[in-house]
């Protein structure tokens, strides 16, 4: 049993971005970056035990959430989920993202916990990460010498790993402006309502009248991190959606994904209702149009 | 930095405090000022006993390092009342006999306080949407529920509306 109690640790809190990236520059490796905490400090009641802490909370500006029609959507690194759900915009052009915000924990973790964390995380669980990543996006790295983008695609290496070096903090997420004809939906599966999800999965679809032009399916909890099912995808791209074809999506994608057992379900069970849950997200994302 | 020098507007009351940065804002109310009313039952962001207001959010003060409040404003459960006197949501609670053993109130007070801030006539299904994240082994909710609709329709200010059973059914 944990004593739940934090370790010892060096509290950083940096007034400006600068100061951040100089920090992370100095220290790199040896700081955990903070920005809700929910995950962070979790985590450190039960087993790791940073040197140092770096909080976001002393950094002015990173807390926006902003639409433009042509840009898409801009995401501060320290916007949390309650700032997400407040933007009317968000709910009607990614209401795959929306929905995934509004299933997520509770009210006062929705308060504290930053959609960027989720990200960062990297944990093949998270529920904004897998609506993010149906809809593709980039992440935006800051370092002492200037910034860099991160495509969503490229940004999970494996479990808890990303591709953001020691010395750089996400700063901001962008995704596209919605495209004509896009539609998109998140669906879960829990054990209990406020349980982190068994199984989680995105579409974002774009279509021309029936038939769907692009594709994009994000799955979650079947692999180390959240998984691109691109062989269904690809089944789908330039056809007309019919009962039939769903049928041949619903068989193809337990074989794309590799879930495991563990607490909160098994490898088999996930294998078998994996196919479905993406089946009724497409007809969700079809039908909310 | 391993202790900070922070200021903390507790119910309206200033409090110049010295924390190791390694305090939740829980355990400093709780252990360094004494101000019991805020319970531990979990730790991780699960139960919601340990639910505060910091500048009118409703957060878990056991995932919040006491060290980054600095300057901020923190209500507890205690903090609602005047002088002793109870305000309309804690009565509620007590009118509707919404409290067992008690150790949920504080956390479901203040998430109360929140909700009814935002939203002064939630219906039923929006008031247990709002208390997901406060945990009761007791009462079961029902009485819970009851009470955070007596505590909308006795809130000061607001004209006596009819029923919120008779209105879902109205409805
Ligand atoms: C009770 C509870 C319920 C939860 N329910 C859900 C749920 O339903 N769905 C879900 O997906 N998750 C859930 N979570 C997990 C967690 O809340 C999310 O992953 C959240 O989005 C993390 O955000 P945060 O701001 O709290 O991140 P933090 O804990 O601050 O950080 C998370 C990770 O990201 C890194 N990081 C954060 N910001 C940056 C940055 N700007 N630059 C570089 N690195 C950074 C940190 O170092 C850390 O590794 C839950 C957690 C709790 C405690
Ligand atoms: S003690 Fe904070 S949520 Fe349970
Ligand atoms: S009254 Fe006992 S936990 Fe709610």
């Amino acid at each position: 049993m944990s004593s739940r109690i934090l370790p010892d640790f060096d509290l950083l809190l940096p007034k400006s971005l600068a100061e951040a990236v100089e920090l992370l520059a100095t220290h790199g490796q040896r700081i955990t970056v903070m920005a809700g905490g929910t995950d962070v400090l979790v985590a450190m009641k039960f087993t790791q035990s940073p040197e140092y802490v770096m909080s976001l909370d002393g950094i002015p500006g990173l807390g926006y959430v902003v639409f433009d029609a042509a840009k898409g959507l801009r995401i501060g690194a320290k916007a949390t989920i309650a700032d997400l759900l407040a933007q009317p915009e968000v709910k009607q052009h990614y209401p795959a993202l929306w929905h995934a915000a509004e299933i997520f924990a509770t009210g006062q973790v929705r308060n504290t916990a930053t959609v960027l964390g989720n990200l960062l995380r990297a944990s093949p669980a998270g529920d904004c990460s897998c609506a993010i990543y149906a809809i593709g996006g980039k992440l935006i790295l800051q370092r002492t010498d200037g910034r860099r983008e991160v495509d969503i695609d490229d940004f999970w290496l494996s479990y808890g790993v990303t591709a953001r070096e020691p010395d750089e903090l996400a700063i901001e997420l962008v995704l596209p402006p919605p495209a004509i004809g896009a539609r998109s939906a998140f669906k879960r599966m829990t054990r209990t309502n406020d349980d982190l999800s068994k199984l989680n999965v995105a579409v974002q679809l774009e279509m021309l009248g029936n038939t769907c032009v692009e594709a994009r399916f994000a799955m979650g909890c079947v692999a180390p991190t959240p998984l691109r099912l691109r062989n269904t995808e690809a089944l789908l791209k330039g056809r007309e959606i019919t009962a039939e074809l769903l049928a041949r999506l619903v068989e193809s994608v337990p074989s794309e994904i590799s879930p495991i057992d563990d607490k909160r379900s098994t490898a088999e069970y996930r294998r078998q209702v994996s196919g479905v849950l993406l089946k009724r997200a497409i007809e969700e994302a079809c039908s909310a149009a | 930095m391993k202790d900070a020098a922070i200021t903390l507007h507790i119910n309206g009351e200033e409090h110049k405090l010295n924390v190791a940065v390694n305090r939740t804002l829980l355990e400093v109310l709780r252990d360094q000022l004494g101000m019991t009313e805020t319970k531990y039952g979990c730790g991780t962001g699960e139960c919601g006993a340990c639910t505060v207001l910091v500048d009118d959010r409703a957060i878990n003060s056991c995932l919040a390092l006491a060290a980054t409040m600095d300057g901020k404003r923190i209500t507890t459960a205690a903090g609602f009342a005047h002088f002793g006197e109870l305000n309309h949501i804690q009565q509620a609670f007590n009118d509707e006999a919404a409290i067992q053993c008690g150790y949920c109130t504080p956390g479901m007070i203040v998430k109360t306080a929140s909700l009814l801030a935002k939203n002064p006539d939630p219906t039923e299904h929006e008031i247990r949407h709002a208390l997901e994240g406060n945990i009761c082994r007791c009462t079961g909710y029902e009485k819970i529920v009851k009470a955070v609709q007596k505590a909308a329709r006795t809130a000061p200010g607001r004209t006596v509306k009819a029923d919120a059973a008779c209105q879902e059914v109205a409805q």
